[in-house]
C-alpha cells in the first residue's frame, strides 16, 4: 500500500460510522483477520470519539483528519485534530476493578493497539498515531492478540 | 446509522427492549433515554435484546452499566441477551462479561426472571 487511505470527518458522532465503515472495508482487502480488524475498528472509533468530546467539547463542526496504512502487516493510523491538546501524561485508562459507566474507550486503545503515541508539537491539536500488527505470530513480542 | 427499539412488556412484569443497530457515541444517549425511562417504571426485570446490534463501543457498554447499577439498586434484574460475537468481544476485552447476566437467546433470559 504505497500511498495511506485518508478521510477527513467533521466532529459530528453521526459521522463516526463513516471512518468505521471505510476502515472495516480496507482492513477486509488487506484480509486482516476479522476479530483483529473488529478491534482495531474499534480503537480508532474511541479515539475518535473522545476527540468530539474532550478535544473538541462536543462542537460539531471541527474537523478530524485520519490516514490508514498498511505496510509489512502492520496497520497504522493517525489522527488528527486541531482542539484542546491533551496532556498525554494524565490520559489513563480506566481501572478495571471498577465498575461504572465510562472511561473505557482509552482502555481498550491501549489494550488492543501495539503502540500508542500522542504528539503535542504543534500550535493546535494533537495527532495520535497507533500501529497494530495485523495478524497474529508475525509481531515480534506476540503478547497482545 | 442510528438505533431502533422494539418493546416487549410481559404482564409478569419483565420488559424486553431489542435494540436494533450500531451503539455508538451518536446513538448511545437515545439508548440511555430509553432504559432510563424503563428504570422509572420499575419494572421487576428489564431484559436488552442485543441481538441485531452488530457493533457496541465504549459509551454502549457505559449505557449497559447503568442498567446494571439500576438492577443492584432497585433489587430486579437486568439480563443482556443474544450478543453476537463482536458485542461479546467487546465485553470481553472490558472484562464485564462476568459481570452481567448474559444469555443466548431473550427467550432464554426470561426463564426464571
Amino acid at each position: 500500500m504505497r500511498q495511506p487511505v485518508k478521510i477527513a470527518i467533521p466532529s459530528d458522532p453521526k459521522y463516526l460510522c463513516l471512518t468505521r465503515s471505510v476502515l472495516q472495508q480496507l482492513l477486509s482487502l488487506h484480509e486482516a483477520p476479522e476479530d483483529m480488524a473488529r478491534k482495531i475498528v474499534l480503537c480508532v472509533d474511541e479515539a475518535c470519539s473522545n476527540i468530539i468530546k474532550y478535544g473538541y467539547g462536543g462542537r460539531c463542526e471541527d474537523p478530524i483528519e485520519i490516514s490508514f496504512e498498511i505496510e509489512n502487516d502492520t496497520f497504522t493510523v493517525k489522527i488528527r485534530d486541531y482542539g484542546k491538546q491533551c496532556d498525554a501524561g494524565k490520559i489513563k485508562p480506566r481501572k478495571l476493578d471498577e465498575v461504572k459507566p465510562g472511561g473505557l474507550g482509552t482502555f481498550f486503545i491501549n489494550e488492543i493497539m501495539d503502540t500508542v503515541h500522542y504528539c503535542t508539537k504543534r500550535e493546535k491539536g494533537t495527532l495520535l498515531t497507533m500501529t497494530k500488527k495485523l495478524r497474529q505470530g508475525a509481531a515480534a513480542s506476540g503478547i497482545k492478540n | 446509522m442510528g438505533v431502533k427499539f422494539h418493546f416487549d412488556e410481559s404482564d409478569n412484569g419483565v420488559t424486553t427492549l431489542a435494540i436494533h443497530g450500531e451503539m455508538d457515541m451518536s446513538s448511545s444517549p437515545e439508548v440511555r433515554d430509553r432504559l432510563t425511562s424503563l428504570f422509572k417504571t420499575n419494572r421487576r426485570a428489564i431484559i436488552v435484546d442485543l441481538s441485531k446490534v452488530a457493533y457496541i463501543d465504549s459509551s454502549g457498554i457505559a449505557t449497559l452499566v447503568e442498567g446494571l447499577q439500576w438492577s443492584h439498586a432497585s433489587k430486579n434484574k437486568f439480563r443482556l441477551a443474544g450478543l453476537s460475537p463482536a458485542v461479546r468481544d467487546v465485553f470481553e476485552i472490558a472484562r464485564l462479561l462476568s459481570i452481567f447476566e448474559t444469555f443466548a437467546s431473550k427467550e432464554e433470559a426470561m426463564e426464571g426472571v
